[in-house]
């Protein structure tokens, strides 16, 4: 015989009857793996073959019962925990809104590994390289015979024996069935060139399709995201104009709401003899204060208003807020100086608020009042 | 064979010659040479670590691509931040529009130096934060793509070329010198100027070009009125009205609410005698009208009478009260004696008025003297103005009158017979320059065809926005500034002077008109505050005197802009004597064939704003049509003529044929066809060119009311599409008659029965129950009241919404499919009888219910509750399944059936500037987005956030939303609904408040007070 | 006088054929060359593809603005033909799964061909909620996926529960076609010469090789999967209905309509199965196996679930009237004597009167009167759909807002596209694959089982 490793030993018969008495036979002689071919479920078939009844409602009651509550506590977490939303007015957590998916979901999984488990678990598929398939016997079988095989490595198998208790059974024909040899010794094909080459082109032809639909096609319309909408946006350009600016500066010599123009242009001492402020040193005011000096004055006027900031050298020295002159300087020059500026300082008109320059004199005369302090304070 | 042999079994022949082999080849996991036996030749080429480095290659490939580079913009800040200004934040500036002859002072809310919304000044005292609608669109006009941008020369026929500024002044100039020198008419049209200094600059230029002629018109002008007035008390100063204190006020043709006067002041006057709250003072309204207005729809009583027939009326009217009361009046002797001819109950009969009706009329006025008011229309002709001050001098309700603000006119208007002399010297060639100063004649007067008469004149000049009819024909078309770019005053009332500042740098090539003349007055070289200096000037000499306590015209000045108008000292006037010496009713032959009247449109009013989208999309408060004007008869006389909606008619009044769509209209006057002016532009911009019908050419020159002409009919078997944005059903259709009353979707009362049973609507409202415990919401809840007794139906919260929103216009074919998308509506209703309609108007938007029924059903969460209560659309969450417009019972959810700014008419609204007017807090939506009613959110959060800032605990406070703000009625109430002391908390709780289909258990948070008709009556 | 013993069931298949002969049958339209009929039938059916595609482009590039859709009427054509499809699809189910339990034989020779319908039409079906959006290209967002937005979908929305029942339902089906194509691909496998073919079989029979032990737990698998199915194929119409039921528009929302609505579904579902049977038997002539037993038991089903569907639309108007809501009462008068009156009486005399003639023995077996009928009830379904959906948005709460659908092209486009979709696909189906099941035909054959023995 030529060198090949045999399989199994098959007999087909033509009639149902038949093959039913023929299993039981070979039962009885005891032989265990072998298997019974037809072209269709025949009733009676396994039990003949003493097979258990499949167990496989097991695994769908597992996975159909894990499915639903998975879907259960999803919903509640997403509902109660992860994002709750007040929806109709309804409360986050409602029961008879999950029973729908709640069933889908248990249907799904149920009904999917059922069917996984049995194919690629039970029946280990898929398995072209069965030694059955792709035979004479299979070919039978597949149309209108009921075929027997039985394995080599059963613990009682013989050649010959076996042919000859086919033939006793009344088998139309028998059949020696071989591994293929050919199959069995394949070399894995994955360090192949081609292969190689075949996955470096597919991976650069999705990462240009990739890069085209993300960056390019997403983008042409129809798409909208509404990530650029047609409005101007405050600090956008604008081709309306020559200058190109969207936003724009208000005609000169107009008076926007809460906006009078300063009176005392030019003008420090009657702005020092009118102006007083409005604000009461209220803590609030003071804070207001506080914070605006260190991010406008301190710079330059230090921390606590000696006017030793690390600008000094670098431009004319600032002055002391504590002299004199500004101790005794009504708020009102204090808030023209912040307004309209004084030799190199320049004017905070559009850096501050009017009110949170007067908090400023404020704070500069706490400033003041904690470096030297009244009589009254000392006490 | 050895026993042995025997005793092991075999499994095949050749297991049993070679044992060793077999037994081998089972020990082996794999078969005879699958992978034990190593051949270096046989290894592949590729090594493992090269197979490694390919792969980790390759899908970097992949994550590389997966990386976003979009261009993400650049950043183009101030280079000088502008002290008022804080990026981000709404500056507001108060100034003036002159939409109408009533010049309205505004608030207009500017970003980054350009304007977004306009408002009525709040501290204005005649506008009190309010403007009508055309105030809100105009700042559609600011922005429209079609303005003017640089002056243009005629070259040919219909053909235009750029000139520069200078070019075209020194030509202008250098023709007006010659004209002058020729001694030639310079004719100089104009709307009536109601700014002084305009009038100002108007007469240096007569003074530079002595040969100047002014001819001032109005659309729609009082100038019977006036003139009048004139008549009867021998001053030109006509007082306004005292409305709020009327309790009678019977309108003759006057359309107080919508066109007539000064609407704003007239509009919210007549809302405080709707007060709910003050049944004392609730007033009762009298419309005797022909054409069914919006005054009209809001009349307790009303009155279906042909305009011609009005003057029988009065003087019936008149003779019944003075045989009823014995006035001290002293009138003229002829008029006594012709009033005896005319009996009420004949008149009444011969018009088949109702009698009751007319009775209570009369009684009413008896009963109410000098509180009760008689307005006649500035339609109306002198007899009727005339009688109307006689009635009501007879009445003694000149105690209404306000003489302490009464009506200035810096100049006369000029006759249609000056217009026709105007012609006449043109064609003897008389006249050197026509100058059409910011108007439109051609289109005005269509009827006098001036545009042959232009075309003979060798210079015509026309300063205006935008093209024009009159454009057409002239040779230079100056570009001026709109009004937000503009300097200027205006004195409309004796104690109230208005200041208009520029709220934007002018945008294109354009000058202020004011400057452009100034220059060809004095010659001198333009520059931007050319106009302003003359301006403050005046004030300085003019105004600032009148103020002799104040010592500063600085501080005055910037205080008076900052404000927007100053009031001056009142010179407190009394009442003229009445000093009518003599009156004969001018005779005219009244015939029965079909009247024709011409109304001003509600919206477009005189066809000024022709370009305007926004004003065409608004749905006519009565008819609900939208982009059309059209012929409106009533159903008897639609019968009569056999005509039904859209059938196209021939009008002609012996001059002029026009061809208009009909549309049937329940509750017109028989035998009349009324028509409304301001559609048929034939030149304006690319929105309102061709849409609907000029019928300007049907004002009759001769008559005494000019507007009322008798005409005949022709069917002319072809059919026009009119598209109305609600369905109306026939009043006679049972099958679907009155459901609004059924339904409960309007409920309405009576004063008697709100009197005798103030429960008369809890009773009616459901029980309610839950199956699930409610939300709680905490500090803050918002919701809105509507009063239904304030609401007119003037769609002014519509525009508002409109501008502040950006909403886009969908155009005639989508609103006809059905797919208008303004975010509130005001929903109109019909009962009665065809030829006795009352009409329930009512504001509908979204509800923000509790419970509401489109958060459920929306798949992708993309709609669902704030914790302040508001129904809230997450745009970019949102797929479009339109699941929730289907489920949302008031139908107020409004879906991006495409993008409608590309849709509508080819990309009109992607043309910039149109961007500009977007609100810059409100997403601009995609196609396939559902959008609605937001409360204004952005506002809300404004307002959270300044108290945020302030370091306040938010209660709510001084939240407006758009349409509350627009609402001249001050119908609509917004807030927090947990403050028990907020006007929504209280109004809720009202007697008269009721949800709209509360039944549905949806929880609206929208509440509307029930309308109280002040009729004789305890059912409506 | 003879009396009929009714315990003995007809034979399924008619004749004797051996077993070799119902192979032979099965595949032979796989490999002979197709008929010139089958040619123009296919090209008929892609042309309506065609049409369809084209609609649907232009529908994708400009908006649904381009349909009939609007202010109050959001949902037309795209929600009724979804609702239509999935009923169709019921029909296989049900006689794949429910007469699979019942253990009604005479399935067995229409029940693959059912399912390939079920599978097909739950396709079509599933295209129109996906086309339907505003903004097609985020549908994405109705799948409960962890996003930028932190967002998920929104659990009370029947149209998620949409979404989960119609994927379950087509998932489910397909596997559970697919696990009965199995066998019969093995048998195709051992059959065919062709190299090519081969390989396609013996991927897709995975290996199958007609073993006892395998046939033990397939059953089992299949009896599962028929027991899965019939309580889904229940729930997805229920859950379809719910779209419906679970909102407060009067005339959507009433509790009959998840029965009514799976009646409906069974019903229009059986008119498809039986119009296209009445077909497909003809052009293969194999009448001997889809036999007119099969054809007259599927009329008796169409007649009672034709009645039921009669009594749904009666009770309906009864509860309307009972529940005293003139709103609700409005809106079904409104259906009778409003303007889509013409849509109402077509769906009545469709669906209730024209089935009626399936009392008489002589129609229900004569092949076109029934064809005819089956025609009828799927025009009649249709416009079920169509009313429920259009009259009842049309004239709902607010007069005010109340308006009139007019279907444009595009909508009719994609209505002819997605019955162009379907019948390319049967067309496909039927030249690939054994339209009836090999192995279950065997087993159903006149000794097929054995006599003795077995224990059943």
């Amino acid at each position: 015989m030529e060198n090949k490793p045999l399989y199994s030993i098959a007999a087909t018969f033509s009639d149902v009857n038949k093959t039913i008495d023929a299993v039981q036979k070979i039962n009885e002689a005891g032989y265990k793996n072998y298997d019974v071919h037809a072209p269709y479920p025949v009733h009676g078939l396994p039990q003949a073959m003493k097979l258990k009844s499949s167990k496989l409602g097991w695994v769908t009651l597992v996975f159909g019962f894990s499915g639903a509550v998975f879907a259960f506590l999803f919903m509640y977490w997403v509902n109660v925990f992860d994002y709750p939303l007040i929806v109709g007015g309804k409360p986050f957590y409602q029961l008879p809104a999950y029973i729908p998916v709640m069933f889908e979901v248990t249907v799904l999984s149920a009904a999917v590994f059922t069917v996984v488990w049995m194919l690629f678990i039970l029946f280990k598929f898929p398995n072209n390289s069965h030694p059955l398939i792709d035979t004479d016997y299979m070919k039978r079988v597949s149309v209108d015979r009921y075929g027997i095989s039985i394995q080599a490595n059963d613990e009682i198998f013989d050649f010959y024996k076996v042919k000859e208790f086919f033939k006793s059974l009344g088998a139309e024909e028998v059949f020696e069935i071989y591994y293929k040899v050919d199959e069995l010794q394949d070399r894995p094909k994955i360090f192949d060139k081609k292969f190689i080459s075949f996955l470096v082109l597919t991976s650069v032809i999705v990462s240009a399709i990739t890069y085209f639909v993300l960056n390019q096609l997403l983008f042409m319309s129809p798409f909208n995201w509404m990530h650029k909408q047609f409005r101007l946006n405050p600090q956008t350009s604008t081709t309306v104009f020559k200058d190109g600016f969207g936003m724009r500066t208000p005609v000169e010599g107009t008076v926007a709401r809460g906006y009078l123009p300063y009176p005392f242009k030019g003008k420090p001492a009657e702005a020092e003899m009118k102006l007083v402020n409005p604000l009461v040193p209220t803590e609030q005011v003071l804070k207001l204060g506080k914070s605006k000096y260190l991010t406008y004055c301190s710079p330059c006027h230090g921390n606590y208003g000696f006017g030793d900031s690390r600008l000094r050298g670098q431009f004319p020295n600032p002055p002391t807020l504590h002299s004199d002159k500004i101790r005794n300087m009504k708020d009102g020059g204090i808030f023209h100086i912040i307004t309209e500026g004084q030799n190199v300082m320049p004017s905070y008109a559009s850096q501050l608020t009017v009110d949170e320059r007067w908090a400023i004199v404020h704070y500069i005369r706490v400033l003041q009042r904690s470096v030297n302090p009244k009589e009254s304070d000392l006490r | 064979m050895s026993q042995d042999n025997f005793r092991k079994h075999w499994k095949s022949l050749r297991d049993y010659y070679n044992p060793e082999e077999l037994k081998k080849l089972k020990e082996d996991e794999f078969l005879e040479g699958t992978i034990d036996t190593v051949d270096l030749a046989g290894m592949p080429p590729i090594s493992r670590r090269r197979f490694l480095a390919l792969l980790s290659a390759s899908s970097a490939f992949a994550f590389a691509a997966c990386s976003n580079f979009k261009d993400k913009g650049e950043i183009v800040p101030y280079n000088k931040k502008p002290e008022e200004i804080i990026i981000g934040n709404a500056n507001y500036y108060a100034s003036s529009l002159n939409c109408c002859q009533n010049t309205c002072s505004v608030l207009v809310k500017t970003r980054e130096g350009r304007p977004i919304k306009i408002d009525g000044n709040p501290d204005h005292p005649v506008n009190q934060g309010k403007v009508c609608i055309r105030g809100q669109a105009s700042i559609l006009n600011l922005y429209d793509p079609d303005r003017l941008k640089s002056p243009q020369q005629r070259v040919s026929n219909r053909q235009f070329a750029p000139i520069s500024w200078r070019e075209a002044n020194k030509s202008i100039t250098d023709a007006l010198k010659k004209s002058v020198d020729q001694n030639k008419e310079i004719a100089f049209i104009s709307y009536k100027v109601n700014s002084p200094t305009t009038l100002l600059v108007l007469n240096e230029f007569k003074q530079k070009y002595p040969t100047t002629k002014f001819y001032f018109y109005s659309n729609f002008s009082n100038k019977a009125k006036i003139e009048t007035w004139k008549e009867v008390y021998g001053t030109s100063e006509v007082p306004s009205i005292k409305l709020n204190q009327a309790k009678v006020i019977l309108s003759l043709e006057s359309d107080f609410l919508s066109t007539d006067g000064d609407v704003i002041d007239q509009v919210r006057q007549f809302a405080e005698t709707r007060n709910v709250n003050d049944l004392k003072n609730f007033s009762r309204l009298y419309v005797v009208e022909g054409n069914l207005t919006l005054t009209g729809s809001n009349a307790d009583y009303r009155i279906k009478l042909r305009p011609d027939y009005q003057k029988d009326f009065l003087l019936s009217l008149l003779n019944e009260i003075l045989k009823r009361t014995n006035p001290k009046v002293n009138l003229p002797a002829e008029l006594v004696s012709q009033i005896k001819n005319y009996d009420l109950n004949s008149v009444v009969s011969k018009h088949k008025l109702s009698k009751e009706v007319v009775s209570t009329l009369v009684d009413d006025l008896i009963k109410n003297q000098g509180k009760s008011i008689v307005l006649c229309g500035d339609r109306n002709g002198k007899d009727e103005q005339i009688l109307a001050l006689i009635l009501n001098e007879v009445l003694g309700n000149t105690s209404l009158y306000d003489f302490s603000s009464t009506y200035v006119n810096l100049v006369e208007e000029n006759s249609i017979q000056d217009f026709e002399n105007l012609i006449q010297k043109i064609n003897q060639g008389l006249v050197g320059i026509v100058i059409n100063f910011d108007c439109n004649p051609v289109y005005d007067f269509s009827y006098l065809k001036l545009s042959d008469a232009f075309s003979k004149v060798n210079l015509v000049v026309t300063l205006t926005e935008q093209k024009s009819e009159t454009t057409a024909f002239s040779n230079f078309v100056l570009p001026i500034h709109n009004e937000l770019e503009s300097w200027n005053d205006f004195q409309v009332r004796s104690n109230i002077l208005n200041l208009q500042q520029p709220v934007i740098s002018p945008m294109y090539d354009t000058r202020q008109k004011e400057s452009v003349l100034i220059t060809w007055t004095t010659g001198e070289v333009y520059y931007d505050s050319i106009y302003q200096r003359k301006l403050k000037s005046r004030w300085q000499n003019e105004v600032f005197t009148k103020f002799p306590t104040l010592d500063n015209f600085d501080t005055f000045w910037y205080a008076s802009l900052h404000d927007g108008f100053v009031t001056l000292p009142s010179k407190t006037t009394n009442k003229p004597a009445f000093a009518l010496k003599s009156f004969n009713l001018s005779n005219e032959n009244k015939s029965n064939e079909i009247l024709l009247s011409i109304y001003p449109h509600p919206y477009l009013y005189d066809g000024k704003f022709g370009n305007n989208g926004w004003l065409h999309e608004v749905p006519h408060p009565i008819s609900k049509i939208v982009w059309d004007n059209y012929a409106a008869i009533s159903p008897k006389t639609a019968k009569d003529l056999n005509l039904k909606n859209g059938d196209l008619i021939q009008v002609s009044n012996g001059k002029y044929n026009v061809g208009l769509p009909v549309f049937v209209q329940a509750g017109l006057a028989d035998n009349l066809i009324c028509v409304e002016t301001g559609y048929g532009r034939e030149e304006c911009g690319e929105i309102g060119k061709g849409v609907g019908f000029n019928v300007q050419f049907l004002i009759n020159k001769n008559s005494s009311s000019v507007y009322n002409s008798y005409v005949n009919v022709k069917k002319t078997g072809e059919v026009y599409n009119l598209v109305t944005a609600q369905e109306h059903h026939s009043l006679d259709d049972t099958f679907v008659k009155d459901f609004h009353r059924k339904r409960k979707i309007i409920q309405e009362g009576t004063l008697l029965q709100y009197e005798k049973d103030p429960d008369f609507i809890q009773k009616e409202r459901p029980e309610l129950l839950s199956i699930v415990n409610e939300v709680k919401y905490k500090d803050v809840k918002w919701a809105m009241a509507i009063d239904m007794n304030k609401c007119i139906g003037c769609n002014a919260c519509v525009v508002s919404c409109v501008a502040e929103n950006n909403i886009p216009m969908v155009g005639k074919d989508q609103v006809e499919k059905g797919r208008e998308m303004h975010w509130i509506r005001i929903d109109t209703y019909y009962s009665g009888t065809p030829d006795e309609v009352t009409v329930s108007n009512q504001p509908m938007l979204c509800q923000h219910c509790d419970n509401a029924p489109c958060e459920n059903v929306c798949p992708v969460s993309a709609t669902n509750h704030s914790p302040d209560g508001l129904n809230q659309m997450a745009y970019n969450r949102c797929v479009g399944t339109r699941y929730c417009s289907n489920n949302c019972p008031y139908k107020v959810r409004r879906f991006n059936f495409f993008d409608f700014r590309s849709h509508f008419n080819n990309e009109y609204q992607y043309q910039e500037p149109l961007n500009f007017l977007n609100n810059p807090e409100v997403t601009v939506r995609s196609r396939g987005v559902m959008e609605k009613c937001t409360f204004c959110v952005q506002r809300i959060m404004e307002a959270r956030q300044k108290a945020i800032e302030q370091g306040n605990e938010f209660d709510g406070s001084g939240v407006m939303t758009a349409c509350q703000q627009a609402c001249p009625s001050n119908a609509i109430v917004f807030g927090n609904m947990l403050d028990k002391n907020s006007e929504v908390s209280k109004l809720r709780n009202h007697k008269l408040a009721y949800y709209v289909l509360e039944e549905t258990n949806v929880k609206p948070n929208v509440t509307y007070i029930a309308k109280l008709r002040n009729i004789n009556s305890e059912s409506v | 006088m003879r009396t009929i013993d009714y315990t003995i069931e007809p034979p399924v298949v008619e004749g004797k054929p051996s077993l070799s002969s119902i192979n032979e049958d099965i595949a032979r339209p796989l490999e002979t060359k197709p008929p010139k009929g089958w040619y123009i039938a296919i090209s008929i059916s892609l042309t309506m593809l065609l049409i369809g595609a084209v609609s649907l482009a232009i529908t994708f590039i400009k908006g649904v603005g381009v349909w009939g859709v609007n202010q109050p009427v959001g949902w037309g054509f795209d929600i009724v033909n979804f609702v239509f499809w999935v009923g169709i699809g019921h029909a296989g189910t049900l006689i794949s799964a429910i007469l699979f339990l019942l253990r009604q034989r005479w399935r067995t020779s229409i029940a693959r061909f059912a399912e390939a319908m079920t599978i097909f039409a739950v396709m079509c079906a599933g295209l129109f909620p996906a086309i339907h959006t505003g903004r097609p290209w985020l549908d994405g967002y109705l799948l409960p996926y962890p996003n930028q937005h932190g967002l998920w979908v929104n659990f009370t929305s029947p149209l998620l529960w949409d979404v989960f029942a119609v994927s379950t339902y087509f998932t489910v089906s397909l596997v559970f076609w697919y696990i009965g194509l199995i066998p019969d691909l093995a048998t195709l496998r051992d059959r065919t010469t062709n190299k090519f073919k081969k390989v396609i079989y013996s991927i897709f029979s995975l290996g199958w090789r007609h073993s006892t032990k395998h046939w033990n737990h397939y059953e089992m698998a299949y009896l599962i999967l028929a027991g899965f199915a019939t309580p889904l194929v229940l729930s997805v119409h229920t859950i379809v209905s719910f779209d419906f039921a679970v909102s407060i528009m009067p005339g959507w929302h009433t509790t009959i309509f998840p029965p009514y609505f799976v009646a409906g579904a069974v019903f229009s579902g059986f008119a498809m199965v039986q119009n296209v049977l009445i077909v497909i038997r003809k052009v293969f002539k194999i009448e001997h196996i889809i036999t007119l037993d099969t054809l007259e038991k599927m009329n008796k089903v169409m007649l009672a679930t034709g009645m039921m569907v009669g009594y749904a639309y009666a009770m309906e108007f009864f509860i309307a009237w009972y529940s005293g809501n003139p709103i609700e009462q409005f809106v079904f008068l409104n259906r009778a004597l409003g303007p889509y009156a013409w849509a109402y009486w077509t769906m009545v005399s469709c669906n209730v009167l024209f089935t009626q003639l399936f009392w008489f023995k002589k129609i229900r077996r004569s092949i076109p009167v029934m064809f005819v009928i089956g025609v009828l009830v799927n025009v009649g379904m249709w416009f079920e759909r169509f009313v429920i959906v259009v009259t009842s948005l049309s004239r709902d709460y607010l007069p005010s807002s109340w308006g009139m659908y007019i279907p444009s092209i595009f909508d009719i486009g994609i209505l002819i596209g997605s019955f162009g979709l379907f019948f390319t696909l049967i067309f496909l189906f039927i030249r690939t694959l054994p339209v009836v099941s090999i192995a279950e035909v065997k087993a159903v054959l006149p000794d097929a089982q054995p006599t003795h023995g077995g224990n059943h």
